[in-house]
C-alpha cells in the first residue's frame, strides 16, 4: 500500500490522464504526419503544451498533477507504437467521427526501454506537487488490439503485464510516488475480471507507490464489489456519467478502496455548476470519507475544447473548496 | 450452385491507408459550419458506392449499404421517431466501440421512415441484392433506458410497432430481404417469447420479404432451438465468438435458413481457406445447401478497411470451392 502525502485532510483534486491538445499541437501532429515539421519541433511544441496545461492545475491548486498526455494520440497505441511485436493496424472506429489506429499482436510483446519516464520527469521538474505516471493496463492493451500471435487472451494479457511492470518500475526509481494503471476495459467481459485481477497482480506487486486504476463505460453493477479484488489501492471511476447510480451499490459492499470520484461528464459540452457537483461529492461522503477521496472528471478531458476542459476542472476545485471548508 | 455469402451489416468507413477519409473531413468541416448537410449527403453515398463496389468485387452476393450513414443501429431510429432523447456514451457490447444510449421519454411513434432513402440510394446502385438492416426490438429495448413506458414488454413492444412500419415501407421500396438484430437477445433468454412476439409483429405483415434474424458476439446456446420459433425466413449465428452455435444449428428446422459467421469480424488474424471449406461443408450437410448462408460473424466495422475486404475475399474463396 503506497502512502498519500498530500496536504489537508483528503478531498484531494486530481485529473484521470488526457486534456485537450491545443491547436498548435493538433496542427502540429498534422504536419510531422506530413513530415513537414521533424520530431523535436514537434516535441518541443508538446513540452509547451505540457507546461501551460501543469501551469493551469497549479494556479487553480490542483493536489496531485497530471501532464495531461499532449505527446499521446491514443493510450493503447502510444505503448504499441514503442512495444516489439506490435504493428500499428489501420483505421477503425471508436464512436461518432471517432477513429484510432488498433495495434496488431504480431509477435511475442516486450520492452526495449522505458516509454514514459522522460515525460513524467519533465513534468515533475515543473511543479513541486506531485505528478501521477500514467499507464495503460496490460487488459485495456489486450483488449484494444488485434491478436495473431498468441495462442489465448492470458498468454497475451500476462506478456503485457510484465512489460508495463518494468515501466512502473523505472517510473518508481524515477521517483513517482503516484502511478495510475489504467484500466477502462475491465469492466467489459465479467467473466475476464479475474484476468483483469491477476494482471494488476502482477504490474503492482513490486511497487511502492500508489497505486490507482481507471475504469470506465462498463457494467459497473455486474463488476462490484468483485473490482475491489483488483490489486491498487484507488480505483476512480465515473460518476456523472451514470448519475452517482452506482453509490447505491457501495450500501450493501462498502468501498473499501481510496477512489477517484469523476464528476464532470467528460462527452458533455455542458459545464456542471459548482453546485451540482458539490451536492454530488456530498452524496458520495456518505459512504466513503474524505480522507480515502480524490475528486477528478469521469475520464479523460482530451475530446474536449481547451476552455471547455479548463472550466470543468475549475469548477471541481470551487466544489471541492466549498465541501473541504464543512469538514 | 455455391454457397450463398452475404455480409452483416455495417462496412468499415475509413478508406485504405493514404486515400482521402472524405466522410470524416466533411463531419469535421460540418461542425465548424464549414460544411452543409448536402456536402455529407454527397461524401456518404461516395462511401455507400465504394462499400458496394467492394463487396460485389469480391464476391458477396447479398450485400448491405455497410450502414456506412449511420453511427450505430439505433441512434438514427431513436431521433426519428418519437418518444426518444439521446443519452450518454456505453460500450457496444464487449467491443471498444461505443453508441449514444436512446431515453425513452414519451409515448413512442413513427414519424416517417429513417432508412429507405438510403436503400432506394443503395439498391440503384448495386447490381447485387441489397439486404435492410433494422435494429431488433428487444436489443433496442434493452440498450435504451426507459423511463416512461415502465413495463419492458409494452416498451418492447412499442418499439416493434415502428420498426414494423419501417420494415412495411422497406418492402414498399423494393427490399426483398429485411434483416434485423438481436445480439442483446444472446444474454436475455428471459426475453425469448417477448422477441417472439414483437418480431412477429414485423414479419408476419411483409409478403416477400425474405426475413432473417442476425445474432452475433456470442452463441445462442441459452435460448435453445426455440429461437427458431421466431417467424423469421433465416437465423443468423456467430460462429465465431459462439461456436457452441453449431449444436444449435443441427436442430434448424428444415424450411428455415441459416446464415452462419464463418469468419472473425472482430479480429485481424485471415482464417485459412482450407479450414473454411471444411466449415462449410460441415454446415452444408447439416442444413443443406440451398439453406446455408456464410457470412463474416458480425458487422465489419470492427477491422481496418483492407482487413475487412481480405476477410470477404477469403470467404468468398471457400465459399465458391464447396459445392463447385
Amino acid at each position: 500500500m503506497g502512502k498519500i502525502d498530500l496536504a489537508g485532510p483528503g478531498l484531494w483534486t486530481t485529473s484521470v490522464g488526457s486534456f485537450p491538445k491545443p491547436d498548435y499541437i493538433t496542427k502540429a501532429r498534422s504536419r510531422f504526419a506530413r513530415k513537414e515539421i521533424d520530431r523535436e519541433e514537434l516535441r518541443e511544441l508538446e513540452k509547451k503544451a505540457t507546461r501551460e496545461w501543469i501551469e493551469f492545475q497549479d494556479s487553480i491548486g490542483t493536489d496531485l498533477i497530471v501532464d495531461g498526455e499532449q505527446y499521446r494520440g491514443d493510450m493503447v497505441a502510444f505503448f504499441a507504437e514503442e512495444l516489439p511485436g506490435f504493428e500499428i493496424g489501420g483505421l477503425v472506429r471508436s464512436y461518432g467521427n471517432r477513429y484510432y489506429r488498433k495495434p496488431i499482436a504480431t509477435g511475442a510483446i516486450g520492452r526495449d526501454r522505458p516509454l514514459t519516464v522522460e515525460w513524467w520527469e519533465y513534468a515533475q521538474s515543473l511543479t513541486d506537487k506531485p505528478v501521477k505516471g500514467m499507464l495503460t493496463g496490460p487488459y485495456t492493451i489486450c483488449d484494444w488490439s488485434f491478436n495473431e500471435h498468441y495462442a489465448s487472451r492470458r498468454d497475451f494479457v500476462l506478456d503485457l503485464a510484465k512489460v508495463i511492470r518494468d515501466e512502473a518500475l523505472d517510473l518508481e526509481r524515477a521517483g513517482a510516488r503516484y502511478i495510475q494503471i489504467d484500466e477502462p476495459a475491465a469492466s467489459t467481459r465479467m467473466d475476464e475480471l479475474d484476468l483483469v485481477i491477476e494482471a494488476m497482480a502482477v504490474v503492482t506487486e513490486p511497487l511502492t507507490a500508489h497505486t490507482i486504476t481507471h475504469i470506465c463505460y462498463g457494467d459497473f453493477h455486474k463488476a462490484y464489489p468483485k473490482m475491489l479484488d483488483i490489486p491498487v489501492d484507488q480505483i476512480d471511476l465515473e460518476f456523472a456519467n451514470s448519475e452517482y447510480s452506482l453509490l447505491d451499490e457501495f450500501s450493501d459492499d462498502p468501498f473499501t478502496k481510496f477512489i477517484g470520484l469523476g464528476v464532470t461528464d467528460v462527452h458533455s459540452h455542458e459545464l456542471e455548476s459548482v453546485d451540482e457537483i458539490v451536492d454530488g461529492i456530498r452524496k458520495s461522503l456518505k459512504h466513503i470519507p474524505p480522507e480515502r477521496m480524490f475528486v477528478d472528471p469521469d475520464c479523460g478531458l482530451k475530446t474536449r475544447t481547451v476552455d471547455e476542459a479548463k472550466a470543468k476542472l475549475t469548477n471541481i476545485k470551487k466544489a471541492v473548496d466549498v465541501v473541504r471548508a464543512e469538514l | 450452385m455455391p454457397i450463398e455469402t452475404t455480409v452483416v451489416g455495417s462496412y468499415p468507413k475509413p478508406p485504405d491507408e493514404g486515400q482521402p477519409f472524405t466522410v470524416r473531413k466533411t463531419l469535421h468541416a460540418l461542425e465548424r459550419g464549414d460544411a452543409g448537410v448536402e456536402d455529407l449527403a454527397r461524401a456518404q453515398d461516395d462511401l455507400v458506392m465504394a462499400v458496394i463496389a467492394e463487396q460485389e468485387a469480391a464476391g458477396i452476393d447479398l450485400i448491405t449499404d455497410g450502414l456506412a450513414r449511420w453511427d450505430d443501429i439505433l441512434t438514427p431510429f431513436a431521433r426519428k421517431m418519437a418518444g426518444f432523447e439521446i443519452g450518454g456514451l456505453l460500450r457496444w457490447f464487449d467491443n471498444n466501440v461505443y453508441y449514444r444510449r436512446p431515453i425513452c421519454t414519451a409515448d413512442i411513434e413513427w414519424r416517417g421512415p429513417v432508412s429507405v432513402d438510403a436503400f432506394k440510394f443503395a439498391a440503384s446502385v448495386a447490381t447485387k441484392p441489397v439486404k435492410a438492416v433494422l435494429p431488433g426490438p428487444v436489443t433496442f429495448a434493452r440498450l435504451s433506458v426507459d423511463e416512461h413506458y415502465g413495463r419492458h414488454d409494452k416498451f418492447v413492444l412499442a418499439i416493434a410497432r415502428v420498426l414494423a412500419q419501417e420494415a412495411f415501407e422497406l418492402e414498399a421500396a423494393g427490399a426483398a430481404h429485411i434483416q434485423i438484430d438481436e445480439p442483446a437477445l444472446l444474454d436475455a433468454p428471459e426475453d425469448l417469447e417477448l422477441a417472439t412476439n414483437a418480431v412477429y409483429l414485423i414479419t408476419e405483415q411483409l409478403k416477400s420479404v425474405e426475413s432473417t434474424l442476425a445474432t452475433y458476439f456470442g452463441d445462442a446456446k441459452r435460448l435453445g432451438p426455440e429461437l427458431f420459433d421466431i417467424r423469421v425466413d433465416c437465423f443468423g449465428l456467430d460462429l465465431i465468438s459462439g461456436p457452441e452455435n453449431i449444436q444449435l444449428i443441427r436442430e434448424l428446422p428444415s424450411e428455415k435458413n441459416v446464415q452462419a459467421g464463418i469468419v472473425d469480424a472482430r479480429n485481424t488474424k485471415l482464417e485459412g481457406e482450407n479450414d473454411l471449406v471444411r466449415e462449410i461443408e460441415e454446415l452444408a450437410s447439416l442444413v443443406g445447401e440451398d439453406c446455408l448462408r456464410v457470412s463474416p460473424s458480425a458487422g465489419l466495422e470492427f477491422l481496418p478497411r483492407e482487413k475487412a475486404r481480405a476477410k470477404l475475399e477469403r470467404l468468398v474463396g471457400a465459399a465458391r470451392r464447396v459445392g463447385a
